[in-house]
């Protein structure tokens, strides 16, 4: 739970839930635009940490 | 038919009170605005949000005006409410520098107050029927 993963994964889970609700009105809107930030966060935070991967510091 | 300046007086502070309830409590101005679903979803994800920064062991910053940074970080984490000054009175979020999780406390805590602050602007802009 408490992996660079595992808190990535809850805070992107908050993050997404708090834009959704502020961007969309209706409940199955807010969902759908919820599942699409949610899953931009994540694949774009493992995709970020791959590439960075190959220029360390 | 015009408003009075009364009217709009009475607007004003109605507005300003949304605004300062929507600030204190996480979603209350939603709430007041008649936008349950709305306000119980920013309640309850704000402060399970700010919860888990100070789980992680996040820290809770001082309004230091010497330090800029710690201070930008004070606004940001005083932008969630009452929960930072209750949290603050009860002792917790002291940070502990040297935990793992101690960066995502920080991040969690400061985002959360972060969030609320665009759900004042939001619920600002609900009462002046721009949504």
């Amino acid at each position: 739970m408490t992996s660079h993963l595992g808190l990535m994964i809850v805070f992107a889970f908050f993050v997404s839930i708090v834009f959704a609700t502020l961007m969309r009105d209706e409940p199955k809107q807010q969902l759908r635009f919820g599942g699409q930030l949610f899953a931009a966060f994540v694949v774009g935070g493992i995709t970020l940490g791959w590439i960075l991967y190959f220029f360390p510091l | 038919m015009r408003a009075t300046t009364a009217d709009r007086e009475q607007s004003a502070i109605y507005t300003y009170l949304i605004c300062l309830a929507a600030w204190a409590i996480p979603g209350a101005g939603h709430l007041l605005l008649g936008r349950i679903q709305k306000g119980v979803t920013f309640l309850v994800a704000l402060t399970l949000m700010f919860l888990c920064g100070l789980w992680l062991e996040g820290r809770l910053f001082p309004l230091e005006i010497r330090q800029p940074l710690v201070a930008l970080a004070a606004l940001a984490d005083m932008g969630v409410g009452v929960l930072f000054f209750i949290a603050r009175g009860a002792g917790a979020g002291a940070g502990r520098v040297v935990a793992l999780t101690y960066e995502y406390g920080n991040a969690f805590l400061i985002v959360a107050g972060l969030l609320n602050m665009l759900v004042v602007l939001d619920a600002f802009d609900i009462t002046q029927g721009r949504k």
